[in-house]
């Protein structure tokens, strides 16, 4: 009442109009306490000012303890709140409100009430709420005379009460507070749907595409903003330039729905970040009203980010693969074509070729364990010299991590001084062992050194010709791996001495 | 035929030892005098600026995870014609470099042989 004091004589006149009024006012707080009443209300209500004012409208009135009532009680609030929160006025056409009387001996008992009722929303100078009036008309005595009629003459029968009373009026009342509160609830079921979906919903309206209404899916994909009332270019500024804001507006000029599918939208998804890349599938749909004109654009859509990003990563694995076997079938063929010169003999052509093929394969599995991540030189050393007998073999050093091409040069190196050993050095005698030990030197830029030292066999004599076995040694420790390698044919035995950096970095 | 090619020498460009020594077998065979070869990319540019005189070169496309092109621009402005060599497919080449002479791995003597002369602008017999 502090807004009606405040313009002098007429708002005394206008407080007394009030109090005088034979209409039952209430006047609330936004939050549903009691301000004010006038005489009207408390009248049918039985209650005193003292009684309820300052107290919330619930606690004073709380419809008693019947089935129904804590249903009545919500469909008052919600009506309440309604016109809160929408500022706008809105009504009640029937609703079943217990209130207390006295009896005639004076005890207090609760009587079973029918109210019709209309929330209106009092705004200040800025539009904001504050009060809320509600004005009650008790209809009881209508309802019952309808009830009693309706039992009399049956539902279906048109009664001459019924004609004075407005001709089903109430019935139709009934009705339609009937169909309010279903369809609130379907709405209610719908908003929920779509607050859930998996997929993004928002509804825009107007020519800027102001944000009335968006799910948890949409604030996720735009980065937990707050978007609501917000044009889409003011909300989303990110997208102005992106050609998505004149698909709005040419569904909301034309009407034609708009759908995109996998489109990049670079949106801002975190506060201060540089803008992220998201694909979407979505489609844009015109909301029209009741008229058929196009007054928003219904959005929806999935973030497919994922999908696209999943199926790059395959194309580009395919690419690599595809890359990675033409280079292996030519280093075969390689293999093939220069064993083939050192072989004239086809049988042992065979036999060289495929032994060097089972070296390659080897790597292969062990890249294969780690994805392709590496290889550890210890476990390659054991791979290449397992079929010479691990016991003839001494194998000593620190784990080593070796990229996948350096692990690949190392098993053919391996593989071709072992084999040489076999043929010609310490594994073809009975007594013969081979000694290797490597170690990491300088961690800053780790060099690796690398010796395989022949002991037990017959002395070894340099080859007279350089062979493809040697030649494919000296040139994989100097072209792949950069590095340098000392073959010394001693009299003691044959030894190697293999130095290569190991941050090289082949794929840098 | 091969005559055509006798003599030349021709820059190779390959980070795997076993490959690139595949490709010299073959410009041996064809008569040529291989140059390299270049594991690197660096290294492809070092030879491709320097005093070596060069006929053609055979660059692999991929170096190392490198892309070869710096150098390619290098034969280029020296006016060295040169061939790609490719495990990506024909695919795999940006717009600039489409119809450079290409071949793909694994390679026949023959494909080696009639990429190297068409790079060079040699009339096949």
């Amino acid at each position: 009442m502090k807004q009606l004091a405040k313009s002098g004589d007429l708002a005394v006149d206008l407080a007394g109009a009030f109090d005088a009024s034979p209409n039952p006012y209430v006047l609330l707080t936004p939050d549903l306490r009691i301000a004010g009443a006038n005489q009207a209300y408390l009248d049918v209500t039985n209650s005193t000012r003292d009684a309820i004012i300052g107290q919330p409208l619930f606690a004073a009135f709380d419809s008693g303890p019947g089935d129904e009532a804590p249903q009545n009680v919500r469909q008052v609030q919600a009506s309440l709140e309604k016109a809160r929160d929408t500022r706008q006025r809105d009504h009640l056409a029937l609703v079943r409100f217990s209130i207390p009387r006295a009896t005639p001996a004076g005890e207090p008992v609760l009587e079973e009430r029918y109210w019709s009722a209309t929330h209106t929303p009092i705004l200040n100078a800025e539009g904001e709420v504050i009060w809320l009036l509600q004005h009650t008309t008790d209809i009881t005595e209508l309802e019952r005379l309808r009830q009693s009629t309706a039992a009399t003459h049956g539902a279906a029968s048109s009664t001459a009460l019924d004609a004075m009373i407005g001709g089903n009026v109430l019935e139709r009342a009934r009705i339609v507070q009937e169909d309010n509160l279903r369809l609130a609830s379907e709405r209610n079921r719908l908003v929920d749907m779509f607050m859930q979906s998996p997929g993004f919903v928002a509804v825009l309206s107007g020519p800027t595409h102001v944000f009335q209404f968006y799910n948890e899916a949409y604030r996720r994909l735009t980065g937990h903003r707050d978007l609501e009332g917000l044009a889409t270019a003011q909300a989303l500024p990110e997208v102005v330039d992106q050609g998505f804001i004149d698909l709005l507006d040419s569904v909301f000029e034309t009407g034609e729905p708009v759908h995109g599918q996998a489109s990049l939208v670079k949106l801002q998804r975190s506060p201060g970040e540089a803008p992220e890349d998201a694909y979407v599938d979505f489609v844009y749909q015109p909301i029209r009203d009741v008229d058929g004109r196009i007054v928003g654009v219904f959005v929806q859509g999935h973030d497919v980010t994922d999908v696209v990003k999943a199926a790059e990563r395959q194309k580009l694995m395919i690419d690599e693969l595809n890359h990675r076997v033409k280079n292996t079938l030519a280093t075969v063929q390689s293999i093939a074509m220069q064993t083939a010169r050192s072989h004239p003999d086809p049988r042992t052509f065979a036999e060289s070729f495929q032994a060097r093929l089972m070296a390659l394969s080897h790597t292969h599995d062990l890249l294969t364990r780690s994805h392709w991540e590496g290889a550890d030189l210890g476990a390659v050393l054991a791979h290449e010299t397992e079929a010479h007998g691990p016991h003839r073999m001494t194998l000593v050093g620190p784990p080593v991590a070796l990229d996948p091409a350096a692990a690949l040069s190392f098993g053919m190196i391996i593989h071709e001084l072992a084999t040489n050993a076999a043929k010609y050095g310490a594994l073809s005698a009975p007594e013969g062992r081979v000694l290797v030990d490597w170690a990491v030197s300088d961690q800053l830029n780790p060099v690796l050194t690398l010796t395989w030292r022949e002991v037990g066999g017959p002395p070894a004599t340099p080859p007279e010709r350089k062979g493809f076995g040697s030649r494919l040694i000296e040139r994989n420790v100097r072209h792949d791996l950069a590095g340098e390698v000392k073959l010394d044919y001693a009299s003691s035995g044959f030894s190697a001495e293999i130095s290569a950096p190991l941050d090289r970095g082949r794929r840098s | 035929m091969t005559q055509a090619l006798s003599d030349r020498r021709v820059l190779i460009v390959e980070d795997e030892s076993l490959v690139a020594m595949l490709l010299e077998t073959i410009l041996e065979d064809m008569g040529c005098t291989p140059v390299g070869p270049a594991s690197t990319v660096d290294e492809g540019l070092e030879m491709a600026t320097g005093a070596e005189s060069l006929d053609a070169a055979l660059l692999d496309v991929n170096v190392s995870g490198r892309l070869v092109f710096p150098v390619a621009d290098a034969l280029k402005a020296r006016g060295v014609p040169f061939v790609f060599s490719t495990g990506y497919g024909e695919g795999g080449l940006p717009e600039e470099w489409r119809g450079q002479a290409t071949i793909q791995k694994p390679f026949t003597e023959a494909a080696v042989r009639d990429a190297l002369m068409k790079a060079m602008g040699i009339e096949q017999a």
